[in-house]
């Protein structure tokens, strides 16, 4: 089985030597392994890359997609921006708002699911953009928003 | 080198001749114009334009250029605020932006009356704000340290701290977070930010965000002055400020002397200055009383008891130096026990050869080497932390860092330094023979460093030989030992020669170190405290001010009082006394020309080897396999850093530092406790593989040594499997 | 769910061309409708031909700032002139609102990508390619990777490396400076210029940077021949076709292949079926969300550069969203604002202050506790803002905000008379819910509100 630490390894190779180029994807496999970017999980990166903990949590916070905070198991993002808002993105997050029982940067009660409005995820003309598990669904309707919730509570 | 080219450069009305590629900061300057900036600070590195404070219009640009990311070009025509309206309205648009957020708290704010924010809204800025919503607001202030307070409002986020984090200190523990109007400054978690070099933010810090914690509500800027002296807590001699308010130090700042420290200084020499306060300072001289111990005397019965003392050995007497007196108080010494009582016999804690007064250069020639070779296994900050600054900077440059004088790269390259940081290293002697070697004598940017344990150890030791040309016999038994100076005073080599001794008398700051055997204690001063003068690492004579009075008679006072006892003629004034050994010494430079910031001067006569008797220090080496343990003598020790609560957090880690093959060798990975074990005994302590560090070498700080040293055994601990 | 509609809407088919529906990610079906033969015919060039034809075909940018995209390659030293490696960077962190165009190619026609890629590198002796590609796009990256990895296989990136690297969320990281820094591991904020990336980018080295659609635009110009290009759409500047970027409140939203020229009215009308539901056009977002938005009086204002310039817009990446009476301006402007305030860097002061400055002025409009004076001192703090950054970032905030306030002034006096949004719940965007209001990066504990 390789390590974390192996993994990053690999990915270093693919840069050039001294640069600090594996942070972000560093940064993401930590977080998938985690769940969320922990302070064990910062100074594990930090240690693979020979950065300091502090370095590393400073890029992370930079960036929306890396979780400071414990996250969910799963993910639904909505995006807010002018386009979906335009055809009733507002509408499809307090769809999801009802459903969950959460608020918008909320995981609900049982760690599930982490409820995010996001910036325009680039799929203007289907809005309303939702992105489950980083997967976009497109044209979705508050009517969608029960169904995707099922989904996740099945899988 | 070649003369760099002229360029032409207007300036509003002014046309001036600069280097071609100088910065428009400094280019305005040499016209005599101020380009008002908080970002720009050429000793972190490349400008970065964040703050937009600098704003200039430069003809043939359509937009409002940061000034401080510019350099000189030759026809280049720049208006700044004075003649472009276009650049006073952008000058005023980023001070509203500034002052948008930052609080009004100038009246309780350390900073107020020196605080460039406010100079330059003074100056520039609008009369009144339209900001009428709510600012940011945050929790306040922050320790980030137990010397630094942090206080998120006033940050204007210049970045100008998390660059030297970064890039100068390269400690990458200050960093900023998130993104926006909601970044703030902040170390990681609840660490704290720690690191020989911290301090510097406090004054890298344009406003009231970082500030050093000992100040707060300490002194407002017209009640204070500073004064001028140099550090006399390493060998470097960093040129700091004493910021001294009714007779007390309440605050270090750095100095910039561009040729010895760049203005940065360490965090011992910022906040190490409290113990001149400590609670067990001697005031009043003590003598041993029979079945009594120590008991509290007037100085003029302690000098009568050191009278009687010296008569009693007269030459039969020993002296113990710390190698932190200055030149004039070592001098004078000398001269009443080496010519008044004909005891010649003196001994440093290191020896000191003056075999590289031929490799000398200023430290910052470090940073333009094209190669460092750094010698020796005890870190370079440790010894001499400012240093370590210059030989990053090297390696920022592009300079190789390489640890073997027989490195071809030295060989090879232009300017070679070689830096050697113990242990051992004969004074200078042995590094001296590697650069004869190479054969730096003489060539541009070449020389070498030797970095020794005592902050005057070589002006100390100039000033003992150059009194007297008689040199003594031998002293068989010790009829009266004299230590001068708490480091002497806290060695138990020391304690060791004093137990053998009839008498001892000891110059010290703190009563403690020498409680249990001293026979008459005399409290000393400390550097903050002195007239005199150094003589730091690369052989500078620098100058010291007494910054405040001390609260006990100077030693030149008493010392000049014995030795009228014994018809000899010592003048109690630091400037009589430089006087006297100037002329032996330095060429009869007088007092009044060492100068504020100290140029190097070369020796007039350098004497082949002027150190005299070491103590021993032993320093076997390790065959193949096996490990040497290097102890080294922590930057964060000594009897004035124990005696400052605040920066006991800065203390090493009881840790054991490993080469990464040892540590291969033998399964242990950081964290794992290893026991290390000489002749019997042994200690546990949690391991951390170095990478740097070279393969059969182990290193520990002193206080976790429990008399450890030499070639030893390491191995995982027995306890670690079980747990 | 509908997917989204891809289509060429007026010939010629360049960036599109081949593709009829189903996605090109197969090798084999790009080199069936021509795929690679333009880096062979490339490969055999010499490189400084290669720009020049890129230079006479007067590609532009299409990632918003339209610079010449030949010129740009012209910049970096060859190879004898400097001794550090050439790198190529392709700006895949398409995060402009609105836009969605980049996506659709790495969707629809990832090996013409790739082809172009490989185009440039030989242009300008890169061993090196970069596509730094939003963390978002995830199905995006799997069909480029699937490219690249046949590309690879097949032999055809030669002795040229691809390095496909996901951003993590940052819209700042489209510019330029900011997506080296970021690609470098570093927080994603702006460097300041000079040096420019073609002689100092990437690790300090020459780095070319081309958004997405100009580098798949490379094999089209070579194909159809620099001369022949220069002709489409609206020469001299705006040559050749575009994928415009048509969503709002329109009919049929999409991406659209189409010659620069076309007028607005004829995308949204002709090409995308007009305004929904008997509603009124009432603003444009054109060109992106940081640009001025176009009323309706300009509709006929032909979608290039220079036409667009003439009356103060801006092409951006070719986003045309259709906003109809339905939405409060306001909310609009403040919605765009929130946008910018949470996506400014942080590095320099006018925007880090001001974009904040905007949504609490915007939000007080809103909410009715504004006076007219809030109007001028909001346009003053745009014009505080605009020129004086280190990006354009703050620009892109001030510019739409500060051409709602100016356009639809009537409209922001009602709200200060009404004392609050006289759309009341009606408008589509009322209460639109901003990322900036999420504590997402607060482990700090701090004060969030605006």
């Amino acid at each position: 089985m390789t390590t974390f630490y192996d993994e990053v390894q690999a990915i270093r190779a693919r840069y050039p030597e001294r640069s600090r180029s594996a942070v972000l994807p560093a940064l993401r496999l930590a977080q998938e392994k985690h769940g969320w970017l922990s302070r064990q999980a910062l100074e594990e990166v930090a240690g693979a890359l020979d950065l300091t903990p502090a370095y590393c949590y400073s890029v992370a916070s930079f960036y929306d997609m890396f979780q400071l905070e414990p996250a969910g198991r799963h993910t639904i993002e909505v995006c807010t921006n002018v386009c979906c808002g335009l055809v009733n993105a507002q509408a499809v997050l307090e769809a999801f708002e009802r459903e969950l029982g959460v608020g918008p940067g909320e995981t609900t009660a049982d760690g599930e699911v982490t409820l995010r409005a996001v910036e325009c995820l680039g799929g203007c003309s289907t809005p309303t953009i939702v992105a489950v598990d980083h997967v976009y669904r497109q044209s979705v309707t508050p009517e969608d928003a029960p169904a995707i919730v099922a989904e996740l509570a099945d899988g | 080198m070649s003369t760099p080219e002229l360029v032409r450069v207007r300036v509003d009305e002014r046309e001036v001749h600069v280097p071609k590629g100088t910065g428009l900061i400094e280019t305005a300057l040499a016209a005599g114009i101020e380009i008002p900036v908080f970002c720009y600070e050429p000793r972190l590195g490349d400008p970065i334009g964040a703050c937009r404070m600098c704003l200039v219009e430069v003809e043939g640009m359509p937009k409002l250029q940061a000034g401080c990311t510019l350099t000189a070009q030759d026809g280049m025509a720049v208006k700044t605020a004075r003649s472009s309206q276009q650049a006073a309205e952008g000058q005023n648009a980023t001070l509203e932006f500034i002052l948008v957020n930052h609080p009004l708290d100038c009246p309780v704010c350390d900073k107020g009356g020196e605080c460039p924010l406010q100079d330059l809204t003074f100056r520039y800025g609008p009369g009144n704000t339209r900001m009428s919503f709510e600012k940011l607001t945050f929790e306040k202030p922050i320790p980030i340290s137990p010397t630094i307070s942090l206080d998120r409002e006033r940050c204007i986020l210049c970045y100008r701290c998390t660059r030297f984090s970064s890039d100068v200190s390269e400690d990458g523990q200050l960093v900023a977070a998130n993104r926006g109007a909601m970044s703030v400054i902040t170390t990681f978690e609840d660490l704290p930010y720690s690191g020989a070099f911290t301090g510097n933010v406090t004054e890298l810090c344009p406003v009231g965000a970082l500030l050093p914690t000992q100040y707060r509500f300490e002194g407002r800027p017209w009640e204070i002055v500073d004064v001028p002296t140099v550090c006399g807590l390493c060998p470097v001699g960093c040129n700091v400020n004493a910021t001294v308010r009714e007779g007390k130090v309440k605050r270090i700042l750095s100095r910039n002397h561009p040729e010895v420290d760049e203005g940065w200084i360490c965090d011992k020499g910022r906040f190490a200055f409290t113990h001149l306060r400590a609670e067990d300072r001697l005031t009043q001289p003590l003598q041993r009383v029979r079945r009594h111990g120590l008991e509290e005397v007037s100085w003029d019965a302690a000098v009568d008891e050191a009278e009687r003392l010296l008569r009693e050995a007269r030459g039969r007497i020993v002296t113990v130096l710390s190698g932190s007196e200055t030149v004039e108080q070592a001098y004078a010494l000398a001269k009443l026990l080496r010519v008044g009582l004909d005891s010649h016999q003196a001994m440093l804690p290191e020896e000191v050869s003056g075999a590289l007064d031929a490799y000398r250069l200023p430290l910052s020639a470090i940073r333009d080497a094209d190669v460092v070779v750094v010698l020796g296994d005890v870190p370079v900050v440790e010894r001499a932390p400012v240093v370590d600054l210059w030989i990053k900077s090297a390696r920022r440059r592009g300079a190789k860092i390489v640890h073997d004088a027989g490195d071809e790269a030295a060989a090879e390259a232009e300017r070679v330094v070689l830096v050697w940081s113990g242990p051992g290293g004969r004074g200078g002697a042995t590094v001296a023979k590697l650069a004869e070697k190479l054969a730096l004598a003489g060539r541009e940017g070449c020389g070498a460093f030797y970095l020794p344990e005592t902050p005057n150890g070589r002006g100390v030791a100039d000033a003992w030989a150059a009194c007297c040309d008689e040199e003594g016999e031998p002293v068989e038994s010790i009829g009266l030992l004299v230590v001068s100076g708490d480091e002497a005073a806290a060695d138990d080599n020391v304690r060791a020669l004093a137990e053998q001794a009839d008498a001892t008398i000891v110059i010290s700051m703190y009563g403690g170190l020498s409680a249990g055997w001293a026979d008459l204690l005399l409290p000393g001063t400390s550097y903050l405290e002195r007239d005199g003068t150094f003589v730091n690492l690369e052989g500078r004579l620098q100058r010291l001010r007494r910054t405040v009075v001390a609260p006990c008679p100077d030693e030149l006072e008493w010392i000049s009082q014995l030795a009228a006892r014994f018809d000899v003629d010592v003048a109690p004034y630091a400037a009589a006394v430089f006087g006297e050994i100037s002329e032996r010494v330095y060429g009869g430079l007088a007092f009044g020309e060492v100068g504020e910031r100290a140029p190097l001067r070369g020796y007039p006569e350098a004497p082949e080897d002027v150190g005299s008797q070491a103590l021993p220090a032993t320093e076997p080496k390790a065959r193949r396999g096996e490990i040497r343990l290097v102890v080294y003598k922590p930057l964060f020790s000594g009897a004035a850093v124990e005696r400052v609560t605040e920066l006991q957090f800065q203390r090493p880690q009881p840790e054991l530092e490993l080469s990464a093959e040892d540590a291969k060798r033998r399964k242990i990975g950081t964290g794992d406790l290893v026991t290390v074990g000489s002749n019997g005994s042994a200690i546990t302590l949690p391991a951390r593989v170095n990478r740097q560090l070279r393969a059969g070498i182990a290193r520990v700080a002193l206080e976790h040594a429990n008399g450890l040293g030499g070639i030893v055994e390491v191995a995982k601990a027995e306890a670690e499997v079980r747990a | 769910m509908a997917e989204t509609t891809v289509r060429v809407a007026e010939q010629p088919a360049l960036v599109l061309a081949g593709y009829v529906g189903e996605p090109l990610r197969d090798l084999e079906a790009y080199r069936a409708v021509g795929g690679y033969a333009q880096l062979e015919k490339a490969r055999s060039e010499d490189p400084a031909a290669v720009i020049q034809q890129v230079i006479e075909s007067n590609l532009r940018g299409r990632g918003g700032a339209f610079f010449p995209t030949g010129r740009k390659a012209s910049f970096i030293p060859t190879p004898d002139k400097i001794a550090r490696p050439i790198y190529i960077t392709v700006n895949a962190d398409e995060s402009e609102p609105g836009t969605f165009k980049d996506r659709e190619i790495m969707l629809k026609v990832p090996h013409r990508l790739v082809e172009g890629c490989l185009i440039a590198a030989h242009a300008i002796r890169s061993k090196q390619i970069y596509i730094y590609i939003r963390g978002e796009y995830l199905e995006e990256y799997e069909s480029l990777q699937g490219a690249v990895d046949q590309a690879r296989a097949a032999g055809i990136l030669d002795t040229v490396d691809i390095v496909i690297h996901r951003g993590a969320g940052a819209y700042i990281c489209g510019e330029e400076t900011a997506l080296l820094e970021s690609l470098e591991g570093k927080r994603g904020q702006p460097r300041s210029k000079p040096p420019f990336p073609a002689i100092s980018g990437v690790y300090a080295s020459p780095t070319l940077i081309n958004n997405v659609e100009s580098i798949t635009t490379i094999p089209a110009v070579l194909a159809v021949g620099p001369a022949e290009y220069a002709q489409i759409g609206a020469p001299p500047d705006s040559t050749g076709t575009r994928l415009f970027c048509l969503s709002g409140n329109v009919e049929k939203p999409g991406v659209y292949e189409a010659p620069h020229g076309i007028t607005v009215r004829h995308l949204i009308d002709g090409i995308g079926g007009g305004v929904p539901g008997g509603h009124t056009l009432k603003a444009v977002m054109m060109g992106g969300s940081s640009f001025p938005v176009m009323t309706p009086d300009d509709l006929d204002t032909p979608l290039d550069a220079d036409s667009l310039g003439a009356k103060g817009y801006f092409i951006g990446s070719g986003v045309v969203t259709v906003i109809d009476e339905r939405s409060c301006i306001v909310q609009f402007a403040l919605r765009v604002a929130q946008f910018y305030m949470h996506e400014s860097c942080g590095k320099c002061t006018p925007c880090r202050v001001g974009t904040r400055w905007l949504v609490q002025l915007l939000r007080a409009v809103e909410n009715g506790t504004a006076a007219e004076r809030d109007l001028e001192l909001t346009l003053d703090v745009c014009d505080r803002i605009i020129g004086k950054c280190l990006c354009v970032l703050g620009d892109s905030a001030a510019m739409p905000v500060a051409s709602c306030v100016t356009k639809f002034r009537d409209e922001f006096r009602e709200h200060l008379a009404h004392g609050g949004c006289p759309f009341g719940a009606d408008s589509q965007l009322a209460g639109l819910f901003a990322p900036v209001d999420q504590h997402a990066h607060t482990t700090v504990p701090q004060e969030a509100s605006v």
